[in-house]
């Protein structure tokens, strides 16, 4: 009889979010929207035309790489979600832990002295990436060069901090997902009926270092007609004052939607939609920025 | 029951694939279970095979088969990893929501229930991006896995949501597997249930089972065990099986017949099937669960 030991509660060291990426083929309108909503461009990638814009601990990249990887489709002109990146204690033991245990690698991207950032499948075209170095160095200072006199720290507005990510899935699927995060990554499905912010649906599992979520939703029942597809659907951005932060951004041009059921309350409020695909949704939760940005 | 859940599979008929979805269409069928060769044997390739599958408007019911994927190390586990993945690739692009893979009969696979549980987990894993699941199922001459309990055991061990079982009345006749074992078993969890009968009264030893299961099967109906299937279909109904039923019926003759005279056949099984049936409609589920 073989001996049974329980998995580690984070059996990759996880640490939170390090980026998100959006694949486009305009590049320049997605920037105007994420400086809209206090990002600042900081940095240019060394030999694509990649950039990384940041606020507080959060680091955006906009893809506009027209080289697509085999099997992925190149940008298109509506943003897409299309990788997240996750802070491991060792990225290669992660990436092939996750190997051994069913993902798809992601054949590597990486030019001649580039950082080679493992990745795998995830829904859709997106990928999932593991980076360990986050500490000493980061990511950034190897393949990408410093936009002058842009501050490479620019202080997040309001207090904001990655709450977590939201992904759409098939009919009778979030289970199949719940498995995916739970055994590559070791996250854990919330109890039914606890949510956060102003949509309160669908599957909610929390990373295994509790600084960020993952929301499931499948598709509405009695909705057959609509076109649904599995993809990363948008970012949640946590706020301690979501009063505070949505005044803040609305005096910077963001239009928030504010009918029902969405309506902007005390609890969270959703962007609307820009270039056709890209909405933040603020929600405040029990994760302080101080935590979600912390490291520890 | 709804004649909807019953389907045609490929291998019972001869001819190009373009006679055999036509010849399924024509006979009043709505789903076919696909097989491999059918796509990769295509004259045209693998695309033409692709649109043709999607231009008969038949509802694809599943793809088969993985074999000998459980229970194997080193480079032949990798070598089956890379098999596994163009079998779901291909169920993909075919719109195939079921994989069915078949238990070890490999002389290399290793009788270790762990190794065999993760290899299956790892299999439904590589699925779950592609919205695929997987029915495993026990085959008769199975080298370790060679009834629908061992089979469920291992199901249950991996515990995977998109994993589930994959029912062939023929291999339950083939070793007497008792139905009560259909008792212990959520019927969301049987992903998919294939049926035919034989001519003999027993098959005893495995090299029976298999030259039985490839050469003499024949249409629920037509065979010695029409009792025990009549049993099964209407212990999976109580139990609430709501998912698709398809016909597997490996026959050298019915290769040799045209194909309008094979579907009649099966047309004929279905009524009979119906027939054994309590008339009450369950509600049809698209997928388990």
């Amino acid at each position: 009889m073989q001996e049974q030991n329980p998995e580690p509660r984070n059996p990759l060291g996880m640490d939170g979010i390090e980026f998100v990426e959006y694949a486009t083929s305009q590049p320049q309108a997605l920037g105007a929207v994420l400086q809209m909503m206090g990002f600042v461009p900081v940095a240019r990638h060394r030999s694509r035309e990649v950039t990384l814009y940041r606020q507080g601990a959060m680091n955006v990249i906009v893809n506009a790489h027209p080289e697509a990887l085999p099997g992925m489709s190149a940008p298109g002109a509506h943003p897409a979600l299309s990788a997240v990146a996750v802070r491991v204690r060792d990225a290669e033991f992660a990436w092939r832990r996750a190997l051994d245990l069913g993902a798809w690698a992601m054949p590597t991207r990486a030019s001649v002295m580039e950082l080679n950032i493992p990745g795998i499948h995830g829904v859709g075209d997106s990928l999932l990436y593991f980076v360990d170095r986050y500490r000493d160095f980061s990511i950034y200072d190897v393949d990408f060069v410093p936009i002058p006199d842009a501050p490479a720290h620019p202080p997040a507005l309001a207090g904001m901090h990655w709450f977590g990510v939201v992904q759409s899935v098939f009919a009778d699927r979030s289970r199949d997902w719940v498995d995916f995060y739970t055994h590559l990554f070791g996250f854990a499905p919330l109890p039914g009926g606890q949510y956060f912010g102003i949509l309160p649906k669908g599957t909610l599992l929390v990373s295994p270092c509790g600084k960020f979520y993952l929301q499931l939703i499948e598709p509405p029942s009695g909705a057959e007609d609509i076109d649904w597809e599995e993809r990363l659907l948008r970012v949640g951005i946590g706020a301690p004052d979501i009063g505070a932060a949505t005044k803040l951004l609305r005096e910077r041009g963001v239009v928030f939607v504010d009918r029902a059921p969405v309506q902007t309350s005390d609890k969270g409020a959703l962007t609307q939609i820009y270039l056709g695909s890209v909405t933040f949704e603020l929600v405040k939760g029990d994760l302080s920025p101080a935590r979600a940005g912390s490291g520890s | 029951m709804n004649v909807d859940r019953f389907g045609m599979d490929t291998i019972t008929l001869a001819g190009p694939l373009e006679a055999k979805l036509r010849a399924v269409r024509d006979g009043g069928f709505t789903q076919i279970m696909l097989a491999a060769r059918d796509i990769v044997g295509h004259p045209q390739g693998e695309a033409a095979a692709i649109a043709a599958v999607k231009a008969s408007g038949l509802r694809v019911t599943g793809f088969q088969v993985l074999r000998d994927f459980e229970g194997l190390s080193g480079h032949l586990h990798d070598y089956k990893v890379d098999i596994a993945k163009s079998m779901l690739a291909m169920c993909k692009a075919l719109g195939a929501p079921v994989l069915l893979a078949c238990s070890t009969t490999s002389a290399h696979a290793e009788d270790d229930r762990a190794r065999m549980a993760a290899d299956l987990a790892k299999l439904a894993m590589l699925a779950v991006p592609f919205g695929i699941d997987i029915a495993f199922e026990g085959l008769s001459w199975g080298r370790f896995v060679n009834d629908v309990p061992a089979a469920w055991d291992l199901v249950e061990r991996a515990d995977r949501y998109n994993l589930g079982l994959a029912l062939d009345s023929y291999h339950m006749l083939a070793t007497s597997t008792p139905l009560d074992i259909l008792d212990d078993i959520d019927p969301a969890r049987i992903f998919f249930v294939q049926l035919s009968d034989f001519m003999w009264t027993s098959t005893p030893t495995p090299d029976e089972r298999r030259e039985t299961a490839r050469h003499f099967r024949v249409f629920p109906g037509e065979g010695v065990h029409s009792d025990a299937i009549a049993a099964l279909v209407r212990r999976l109904d109580e139990n609430g099986y709501a998912g698709d039923i398809s016909f597997e019926v490996f026959n050298d003759d019915y290769v040799q017949m045209p194909l309008d005279t094979v579907v009649a056949r099966a047309n004929r099984s279905v009524q009979w099937l119906l027939a054994q049936v309590p008339r009450r409609s369950l509600p049809f589920r698209r997928r388990a669960g």
